[in-house]
């Protein structure tokens, strides 16, 4: 039990990246992330002694961030958030990041729930497109048609960035 | 050896490091040989080290107590806490949706794209660019003959069209033409504002396909806003800024589907 512990412990820094690239905010990131530990330590049975703890975690934190994603669309609790929740959310980034760092976080968050996290675990987590598929409960091919277009969504977005920056400073 | 045709799926393959070795060397011949290719691969090398940068600052910040805390057992229930990772998911989906939802015209290079939707919008581009561009030949029948107009394209289409109002965003319309889709019809509503801006709305019957998002001129600035819904494929085309074109173009829809009765 206490190897097991220790051998979650370990994994709570890769958690918080992800749970980072996956919700931006902070402490919302964190509650993520605390919400996934809760429900790990609830189902320790459900890891088997040798299977790799920090796909097990990995897997159970992007269900939850799917399952709420997908209930908060149904729901249409979207076109219900107000203005100052989702302004807050966004300008709450960290003062020590770089503007450059910020932008890229930014275009992350634009992409659709589906696709950033597919190009975050292969992109930044390094899984294969195997085990992306087993965490994510999808063929593999689909996991590199999301990451293949996420990368382009990404790539649309700092451009679309640049040029109403570029824009900007023309007009000043 | 064989050497095979690669395509841009590689390019993620080989990123991914899911290309097998023995291939890679060929590939880095067909990168060579393919410039385009090449450019694309380093950018979409030089997004992804950008964003590792970014995101593993976190891999060196301490981690929460209430975290450890968590795992070590020294927290013995979860407290009632406000489940702040929803709404700040709930946010980024708006972000999401707001930024259009998708980038069909680097998609469908991959061949992933919905076809439907980019017909659509190619032609209702490929539409806007020639006709918008008319000073005295835009339109077929004008806004002076606004009835007969609509009622004409109507029975072309089989649908229930009707002209959007947009004059509260300053745009008026100027009129409208029938215009080929394949072995169909299409219809395309011509707006302009006071300073000579110009909007376009073009109106094909569609089947079943279900979506909406935007699409971008490969090469140019213009932008369709498009929706298939329904059995109609619409799109909104103009160069405004994104957020003016899909707040004009959510507004044209939604009127639109009212008059066909539809909403």
């Amino acid at each position: 039990m206490e190897d097991r512990k220790a051998a979650i412990l370990a994994e709570i820094p890769r958690l918080r990246r992800y749970a980072r690239a996956l919700v931006r905010d902070r402490d919302a990131a964190d509650d993520l992330v605390q919400d996934c530990l809760e429900r790990a330590l609830a189902r320790m049975d459900n890891w088997r002694t040798g299977d790799n703890p920090r796909r097990w975690l990995f897997t159970i934190m992007h269900h939850l961030f799917v399952d709420q994603t997908r209930r908060t669309k149904r729901r249409g609790e979207v076109a219900m958030l107000n203005l100052d929740d989702s302004e807050a959310l966004s300008v709450q980034a960290d003062q020590s990041e770089s503007v450059a760092s910020r932008e890229i976080v930014d275009a992350l968050q634009a992409i659709g729930p589906e696709r950033r996290a597919a190009l975050v675990i292969v992109g930044v987590e390094g899984f294969s497109y195997a085990e992306a598929a087993a965490m994510l409960g999808i063929p593999a091919g689909t996991v590199m048609s999301r990451v293949a277009r996420g990368r382009e969504e990404l790539r649309g977005l700092l451009d679309d960035m640049h040029r109403r920056r570029a824009i900007r400073v023309v007009e000043r | 050896m064989t050497r095979r045709d690669f395509t841009e799926r590689d390019i993620h393959m080989a990123l991914d490091g899911e290309m097998p070795q023995d291939e890679r060397d060929d590939f880095a011949a067909w990168l060579d040989a393919n410039p385009e290719m090449k450019s694309r691969s380093s950018r979409f090398e030089a997004d992804r080290e950008r964003l590792r940068a970014s995101l593993s600052d976190v891999l060196a910040e301490p981690v929460p107590e209430r975290l450890t805390a968590l795992v070590a057992g020294e927290t013995p229930k979860a407290t009632a806490r406000a489940p702040r990772w929803r709404m700040a998911a709930a946010a980024a989906l708006l972000l999401a949706l707001g930024a259009g939802g998708g980038y069909f015209a680097g998609a469908a290079r991959l061949g992933m794209g919905s076809e439907t939707a980019e017909d659509l919008s190619e032609a209702a581009i490929a539409a806007h660019a020639v006709y918008a561009a008319e000073q005295r030949h835009a339109v077929e029948v004008g806004a002076g003959d606004r009835d007969h107009l609509l009622g004409w394209l109507s029975s072309r289409l089989g649908l229930t069209l009707v002209a959007p109002d947009l004059s509260s965003d300053g745009f008026e319309l100027v009129g409208g033409r029938l215009l080929p889709a394949g072995h169909r019809s299409a219809a395309m509503l011509l707006y302009e504002d006071a300073k000579g801006s110009r909007l376009s709305i073009y109106v094909t019957p569609e089947g079943a396909a279900k979506s909406w998002g935007t699409y971008d001129e490969e090469q140019g600035d213009l932008r369709a806003i498009y929706w298939l819904d329904k059995g109609w494929g619409c799109a909104v085309v103009g160069t405004l800024a994104p957020e003016k074109l899909l707040e004009l173009g959510r507004k044209a829809y939604r009127q639109m589907l009212a008059g066909a009765g539809m909403a």
